[in-house]
């Protein structure tokens, strides 16, 4: 079973790389992105990012995100299509018109934010929380704090949605139908929830936080990690290419 | 009301299957526990008993209507469940809020449900303006067994309704387990404690590994010495000593000591001439 988030053990390229290399590069690559308007080379990129999915065998967690994406793209591509004018005029709107320029701004926003995604996304199931925290905290000086709050940040994610499940069960054994009317009913069922998830939530990270102070929290220094984290060549081949790429973005526009 | 298992498998993904083939019945008005190892499958059967799940093949009939043709609420209507975590279940402000919150999911007469609520706090001694989330983890699971009680459904199902109390608290709870089971209810219980299941089962059903492997009358399960191994079970002490006794000196196999299902019936069996004492008192 695998939940959100969650680390998929492995021994690919991309499970061995440095955790910071693939920080950096899932990053500029994500801002690579948003640096071209080229559909072709977004479309490129695109392919690439299902080629590393397909190199750590994260092919269906892969397309999961991508159409939860697509379901968020398609309400930017919509307002696109609805607000900028440009290019032949295909339907006249009272306040403009949808030309072949709008459709392809949409279609161009939709794979740009796929594109993006995808290596961010897959950074986090390749790599092991307390390395990306420990390396992040080695090599780029992070203070420990702050790392350990961003990973079990993401840590507890699956941990709520799993409570949320657990709490939304015992609300359907006493009777709430979740399963009946709109989605105006479920929201309305689901309100009271959110107060046995709060405390139970307020209590989880309240004695995580005891647990990691009478474990000598504050005493945690940058040395403290015994793990090192050295760059491979292949670590700098990455950068190089994911800096490359950038400097192509820009000049294709 | 009945509860009857046919061939059950179930699983929570296609590719480990958790329950392979489970069949038994509850019959109306029987006090049932269930026991067996961690994971052997005990409370996904209990989930699906209250229809939070459903059977991949075979059927799961309530009264003999199979749980895939009743919605949550009848469901919730027949069969009340008790969560092993207390905190799960407990959402609203007040005492008196909680327990109200199954007749309003329900749907049920208002005025009906403050006389029964009336009723359950005075029986359980709760502070009805108490904020739930404060009380210690006793009182939160009688709480969230009384909001189950209240309901007056016809079967109770309890996902070890005593796990983590403490001696007085879990003689409280089975204290009210029993009065419900002596008004009439249908009770499964799932329970790790085999003397709290010698003192209150009528019948066992022993799992593991998605199988039943055993059931029956309480003390004749607990008296099997290969089912006690097949699902790795300590019997209760009474039941372990008369065993041992057994092991020390085949013959006795026949004798009453093979019988004894209480200190009393034990230390019977062992000294019948002795009268001057009463054991009676110190086995309670
Ligand atoms: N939500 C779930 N998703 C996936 N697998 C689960 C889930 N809940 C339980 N399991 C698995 O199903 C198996 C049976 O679990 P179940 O909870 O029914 O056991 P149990 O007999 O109640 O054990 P215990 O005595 O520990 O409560 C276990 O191996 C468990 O890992
Ligand atoms: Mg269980």
């Amino acid at each position: 079973m695998n939940g959100f988030l969650e680390y998929v053990p492995g021994t690919s390229l991309l499970h061995r790389m440095n955790p910071v290399a693939k920080l950096l590069f899932a990053v500029i690559f994500a801002i690579m992105c948003f640096c071209t308007s080229n559909l072709v080379f977004l479309g490129a990129m695109l392919v690439l990012g299902l080629v590393m999915a397909a190199s750590c065998g994260m092919m269906r967690q892969t397309f999961g995100l991508m159409k939860a994406v697509f379901v968020f793209s398609l309400i930017l591509a919509l307002l696109l299509i609805l607000t900028s004018s440009s290019g032949e005029p295909l339907v006249d709107l009272p306040w403009g018109y949808i030309g072949t320029g709008s459709i392809l701004a949409a279609v161009t926003t939709s794979v740009r934010l796929e594109a993006a995604a995808i290596p961010l996304f897959l950074t986090f199931y390749v790599t092991k929380m307390s390395d990306l925290s420990n390396s992040v905290v080695k090599v780029l000086h992070v203070p420990y704090k702050y790392a350990f709050t961003f990973t079990s940040t993401v840590h507890f994610i699956p941990v709520f949605m799993n409570d949320m499940k657990g709490i939304m069960e015992a609300q359907t054994a006493r009777g709430v139908e979740f399963d009946q009317g709109g989605f105006v009913n479920k929201v309305r069922l689901m309100v009271p929830l959110c107060v046995p998830l709060l405390v139970s939530s307020v209590r989880k990270t309240n004695s995580a936080a005891i647990a990691a102070e009478v474990r000598g929290f504050n005493l945690r220094t940058r040395e403290s990690g015994y793990k090192q984290y050295p760059f491979a060549a292949y670590d700098i081949a990455a950068l190089v290419l994911v800096i490359a790429l950038v400097v192509v973005a820009v000049i294709l526009h | 009301m009945t509860i009857e298992f046919r061939d059950v498998h179930a699983s929570y993904d296609a590719n480990t299957p958790i329950l392979r083939g489970v069949s038994f019945t509850v019959n109306d008005g029987e006090f049932v526990a269930f026991v067996g190892t961690n994971g052997a499958g005990k409370s996904t059967t209990m989930r699906l008993v209250n229809g939070l799940m459903k059977p991949e093949s075979g059927e799961v009939l309530i009264d003999g209507v199979p749980t895939t043709q009743l919605k949550t609420s009848e469901l919730a209507r027949r069969v009340g469940f008790l969560f092993q975590n207390p905190d799960s279940q407990i959402c609203c402000n007040t005492v008196r809020e909680e327990l109200l919150f199954g007749f309003r999911a329900l749907k049920m007469d208002m005025d009906d449900a403050a006389r029964r609520v009336d009723g359950i706090i005075a029986e359980f001694g709760f502070n009805p303006d108490d904020d739930p989330f404060l009380l210690n983890r006793g009182t939160r699971q009688l709480l969230a067994l009384a909001s189950i009680v209240v309901l007056e459904t016809p079967v109770v199902v309890l996902d070890e309704p005593t796990t983590g109390l403490d001696f007085r608290e879990c003689v409280k709870v089975m204290d009210i387990i029993r009065r419900l089971h002596e008004r009439g209810t249908t009770v499964v219980m799932v329970c790790h404690d085999m003397e709290v299941v010698a003192d209150f089962a009528e019948r066992v059903i022993v799992m593991s590994d998605g199988l039943v492997v055993d059931q029956g009358p309480t003390f004749e399960v607990l008296r099997n010495r290969r089912t006690l191994e097949a699902a790795s079970l300590v019997p209760p002490q009474i039941v372990d000593i008369s065993l041992a006794l057994q092991l020390m000196d085949p013959a006795l196999v026949e004798s009453p000591i093979a019988r004894a299902n209480t200190l009393a019936e034990l230390y019977a069996a062992i000294a019948p001439d002795a009268q001057a004492v009463s054991f009676e008192g110190v086995a309670r």
